[in-house]
């Protein structure tokens, strides 16, 4: 078992060189969130990686206030943010604070300043002309040039962390997966696994087989989608409607599989109660080899469709060290060729000897985001193939340890690392915190799209496809 | 009025009945090629109806030009449909038929909807306004040009007899007719706002292009605009069918041609919008200006042949 979590007290002199330090010591910050502190008084907490196993960092907001850590790891912007709209906590140094998850109505509030010759600004959303989740753009331009973009999300914030707070972890579940339905999986088995880290279980072969099944059918409906998508994005109908095609019989697969067709109800704490049949198991794997040949047919076609390729070639590029800078996750990430996926050490779910595969040419263009899904597409399909050889049956979780308060889940969802951390007290969940992949990337949305034209956003935001609900949580 | 005369007028009257079928026609193709049932060809007619019953509402702040906008455009297109002869003859109006007074009027739409945009001052009309004034200066040049290298063969632009010369094979051996009817496609597809250069279909603000003046309005003065959108299509393809497609001059062969040219254009459109994404905004343009000069290059085809 190589997942335990080290809790580590910092005080507030030392938390900037902890958290911003980590970097050199071939460390990564994962998530920083505030908390109500053993004695009630707030206190801010960091998920980390630290070469050698996962750290949760506490340090105690003392008079409300923490250092900042946004300068150095930009990545934790948003975490700083959206803790001192949530919680009150300040942190110090970080300035000049933008509300997040506060709307105020003073543009200058929460807006950047950007000024110059015949600079002006085009403010979409959160109404759009489409069936499309709340989200407000406001672009600052030149012409058709996009110079900076302002994201104003959180317009259906539900406070589901707060409503999980005091339920028993299995109660707390569906509250938790509730935070989005096309990551329902992915974010299930990430607080699951907090959970039972936190209780000091570990799940055994047939409830990590299982897992892997469900987050790995929520990847092939999501990529189908996503691929689809960018083609419906610059108006090509054969691209879209075929992988729309798809996308729908992968979720058919997927409902004659759990009974769901975003696997709702599908994963426990604790075990798993998944049971499919050898018989549906190889329908199911016939089904999906059929899906994966007309796929990868579709994806050639795509290749050669040179209207296609002349707006996805070049278009919103997200440097490479910048995808770093911004903690960028998931096939986005690859996409820049930040070769980084936690299925390459994910000891609670099923990925013997899984190695990320990245895009022919990383270079960070839509191109390279749209065929990063095209490749892990393959491998999924590839991976449930081999999964859904024989019956998957009903799992338990054994035993390891006396654990402790706090767990910590991390899932490779369709979009990218997705982080949960639990804390539990008398056997209920005294605080959970859920960070999407959607949550990492989309301030390299905004990023991406800097300095492209503005009738190519639309485009670039679907190459990324990240969920609204899932940062709205 | 002769009874010649009398017939083309009533083609020309229905054809501000039969606009929206041509719209609904691109859709209905696109749709089946799409693999989709779709809605049928007279889906536009189901939206005029639903829209004429709705009241319209204005942006606060709103203006006599954004009031003005629809009647003027509406008004536009109708005088068009009206001054493009659908054979060799047509009735002897004050309004003529000079394919300039087309250009000019089509200008006019324009124009109204720009200020209309202006007059609300709202985000997205502004763009697709600003977006389509940038491609008019282009397009303008490329719908003159086309419009010089059509008149060469009747020495007019008077629109029957271009009708008529342009009529018959013998036209086919200019590479002049060649050029100018590769260029008449680009006017098709800018004029009717299709893909690649512009996608009617789109729920993408940010993309828009003649969809954007368009987001502002609302119950009756939006059915006139989705006309008068409608009633473009009958225009530029009722011209790209009678001065660059294969007819005959008598009139009832030419009627019949310019029917199944028409429907021939409107099965291009859909399969051309299927099959091709849209284009980069800032490459239409430079299409657009390709198009001219190939316009261009015909004159000196023609030119240099003696100027036959």
């Amino acid at each position: 078992m190589t997942d335990a979590l080290s809790l580590t007290a910092v005080p507030p002199g030392l938390w900037r060189e902890t958290i911003g330090g980590l970097g050199r010591r071939g460390g990564l910050p994962l998530s920083l969130f505030a908390a109500a502190g053993p004695d009630g008084f707030p206190e801010v907490r960091c998920l980390a990686e630290t070469g050698d196993g996962l750290m949760l960092a506490v340090c105690p907001a003392l008079d409300g206030a923490v250092p900042s850590v946004a300068d150095v790891v930009p990545a934790l912007h948003w975490d700083e943010r959206e803790a001192r709209d949530l919680h009150g906590v300040v942190f110090t140094g970080h300035w000049p604070h933008r509300p997040l998850v506060h709307h105020p109505a003073d543009l200058a509030e929460w807006t950047t300043p950007v000024t110059g010759d015949d600079v002006h600004q085009v403010a979409v959303g959160p109404i759009h002309a489409g069936v499309i989740e709340s989200g407000h753009f406001r672009f600052h331009c030149v012409g058709e040039r996009i110079l900076h973009i302002d994201v104003r999300l959180f317009h259906t914030h539900r406070g589901l962390e707060h409503a999980a707070e005091g339920l028993a972890p299995d109660e707390a579940l569906p509250v938790v997966r509730r935070a989005c339905g096309a990551c329902a999986v992915a974010n299930s088995v990430a607080f699951a696994d907090a959970v039972e880290q936190a209780t000091g279980r570990f799940p055994d072969d047939a409830t990590r087989r299982a897992r892997t099944v469900l987050v790995e059918l929520e990847r092939v409906y999501n990529h189908a989608n996503d691929i689809g998508a960018m083609c419906a994005g610059v108006g090509l109908a054969p691209g879209a409607m075929v992988f729309a095609h798809a996308k729908e019989r992968a979720q058919r697969i997927i409902h004659d599989l759990t009974g769901h067709r975003f696997m709702f109800g599908a994963v426990a704490v604790g075990g798993s109660g998944l049971s499919i049949g050898a018989d549906a198991a190889a329908g199911a794997r016939g089904a999906l080899a059929a899906l994966g040949r007309d796929m990868a047919a579709a994806w050639r076609a795509l290749l050669f469709d040179a209207s296609l390729r002349d707006r996805v070639a070049g278009a919103g590029v997200l440097p490479h060290d910048e995808a770093l800078r911004l903690g960028v996750v998931g096939p986005a990430a690859r996409a820049s060729g930040v070769g980084r996926d936690l299925r390459e050490d994910a000891p609670r779910l099923w990925y013997p000897g899984f190695r990320a595969v990245l895009p022919a040419e990383p270079v960070g263009d839509v191109a390279a985001r749209m065929e990063a899904r095209a490749v892990e597409l393959a491998q999924s399909l590839a991976l449930l193939d081999d999964l859904l050889a024989g019956a998957v049956t009903p799992g338990s979780v054994t035993t390891v340890d006396s654990g402790g308060r706090h767990g910590a889940g991390r899932v490779e969802s369709a979009r990218g690392g997705t982080t949960c951390v639990v804390e539990l007290e008398a056997g209920t969940v005294r605080r959970v915190h859920l960070r999407t992949a959607s949550y990492a990337n989309w301030p390299a949305v905004a990023r991406a799209a800097t300095g492209a034209i503005l009738p190519d956003f639309p485009l670039v935001n679907k190459s990324f496809e990240l969920c609204y609900a899932c940062v709205d949580r | 009025m002769t009874g010649r005369e009398a017939a083309t007028l009533g083609v020309q009257l229905a054809g501000l009945a039969l606009a929206p079928l041509l719209a609904g026609g691109v859709q209905s193709v696109k749709a089946r090629l799409q693999g989709r049932v779709g809605s049928g060809p007279l889906q536009p007619y189901r939206e005029l109806r639903r829209l004429w019953g709705r009241s319209a509402v204005e942006p606060i702040g709103a203006g006599p030009v954004y009031r003005a906008a629809p009647a003027v455009v509406g008004a536009a297109l109708a005088l068009c449909v009206l001054v493009v002869p659908v054979a060799t003859v047509g009735a002897g109006w004050p309004a003529g038929h000079d394919l300039l007074v087309v250009i000019g009027l089509l200008a006019l739409a324009r124009v109204a909807m720009a200020l209309s945009a202006w007059d609300t001052g709202g985000g997205f009309g502004m763009m697709g306004a600003s977006r389509d004034l940038s491609f008019a200066a282009v397009g303008e040049a490329l719908l003159v040009a086309v419009a010089l290298v059509a008149s060469i063969p009747a020495g007019t632009t008077d629109l029957r007899a271009m009708w008529a010369a342009s009529s018959g094979p013998e036209v086919w051996a200019e590479p002049r007719h060649w050029c100018g009817a590769l260029a008449m496609g680009l006017v098709v597809v800018l004029e009717t706002g299709r893909q690649p250069i512009d996608n009617p279909d789109t729920h993408l603000e940010l993309t828009m292009i003649h969809e954007g003046p368009l987001l502002e309005y609302a119950g009756r003065d939006l059915a006139v605009l989705q006309w008068a959108a409608a009633a473009r299509h009958w225009v530029v393809l009722v011209l790209a069918a009678g001065l660059f497609l294969p007819h005959p001059s008598e009139i009832a062969g030419g009627l019949a041609a310019l029917a199944l040219g028409v429907i021939a254009l409107v099965v291009a459109l859909g399969v051309a919008e299927t099959w091709h994404a849209k284009m980069r905004l800032l490459r239409v343009p430079p299409i657009l200006l390709a198009g001219t000069a190939l316009a261009l290059l015909g004159v000196v085809s023609w030119a240099a042949g003696g100027g036959a």
